[in-house]
């Protein structure tokens, strides 16, 4: 099952400039896995040795996964993950 | 709730989103604003600040935040902070604010801002933007859901900083936009805490949700931060 996850700009230096990446997976966690398989090196910014960073939230549509099953919520047809980063500047 | 004439607001850096957040609150009435920096505008600062032109060039950001603020609204009550934030002085300063307006363009600004906020029991928005991005977070006078819900710590070094990454004029303008109706909001009383509000320029807009609180929050949950400790603002060691 295809999934679109929207990459935020800081981390588009990973995606080739690419501000969604199509990808396959049936969890939050499987669909890292592909977006890694596609773009090396950004799972390391997304995670670490105990699941998401605490720096960085993961959102299946409008929702926080950490409110659902984190890495192992399922994703349905149609979803969409957005990954929020803690950000400063202005 | 406090009425937008009496209101008083604390904006924390007068930089990209503080100028534009402080411009609109001047002119939507509210009655105090609360000015805390103590730096100098320079030049790489005015395609963004928008309180300062080129003859402000080396003078300092309350001093002519404080000329441009008065042009605005000449009733208005300024106060001046010139300093940073620091743990030292932070429940101090936003103490007496109805609500602060936290622009900061490092994370342990941000984090002890939430902090100092949550343990004067101020309401606070904070927001940020780096390049085409840029978020509004609104924490109301319950103090929950916040800063620390939606995350939790800071991160090591300064992955994500519009130092390196540099930020476009307009997108800051826009998220200080979102930062300042969010405060009025607060003031007006209406309900908005753990409201979330993310802007990108280049993928489709805003896009506002709803924060929930988080039960482990150390801040607003099992509440083990009730003091400011200076360590507490230093980035862990990076890991890559």
């Amino acid at each position: 099952m295809d999934t679109m996850i929207r990459i935020p700009t800081p981390l588009r230096t990973l995606t080739s400039g690419a501000d969604e990446v199509t990808v396959t997976g049936t969890t939050v966690a499987e669909a890292i896995e592909d977006l890694e398989r596609k773009h090396p090196g950004i799972r390391e910014r997304l995670l670490d040795d105990k699941g998401i960073r605490r720096f960085i939230n993961l959102y299946v549509g409008e929702e926080d996964v950490r409110f659902l099953d984190g890495l192992r919520t399922t994703l349905k047809p149609g979803d969409e993950i957005s990954i929020v980063p803690a950000i400063a500047g202005g | 709730m406090v009425k937008r004439r009496e209101g008083k607001a604390l904006l924390v850096g007068l930089g990209g989103l503080g100028c534009p957040a402080a411009w609109t609150l001047a002119r939507s009435g509210v009655g105090v604003l609360g000015l805390c920096d103590e730096d100098e505008v320079e030049l790489s600062n005015l395609h963004r600040q928008v309180l300062y032109g080129r003859a402000d060039v080396g003078a300092s950001k309350l001093d002519s935040a404080e000329l441009a603020l008065k042009a605005i609204s000449p009733s208005i009550e300024l106060r001046r902070h010139s300093t940073r934030l620091v743990p030292e002085n932070a429940i101090e300063i936003v103490r007496g604010y109805d609500v602060v307006i936290e622009g900061a363009d490092n994370f342990a600004t941000k984090f002890l801002t939430a902090d100092a906020c949550a343990l004067a029991g101020v309401p606070v928005v904070h927001a940020a933007a780096v390049r085409w991005v840029g978020t509004a977070f609104a924490v109301g006078m319950r103090g929950r859901p916040c800063y620390r819900c939606l995350f939790e710590d800071l991160p090591p070094g300064e992955p994500f900083g519009c130092r390196e990454a540099g930020v476009m004029g307009p997108v800051v303008g826009i998220v200080a936009a979102a930062q300042a109706e969010l405060a009025l909001a607060i003031l007006d009383g209406s309900d908005v805490e753990g409201q979330l509000v993310t802007f990108d320029g280049r993928q489709g807009g805003f896009r506002r949700r709803s924060i929930s609180a988080r039960a482990q929050c150390p801040l607003c949950g099992t509440r083990s931060i009730h003091t400011i400790e200076t360590k507490r603002y230093a980035p862990p060691e990076c890991a890559n």
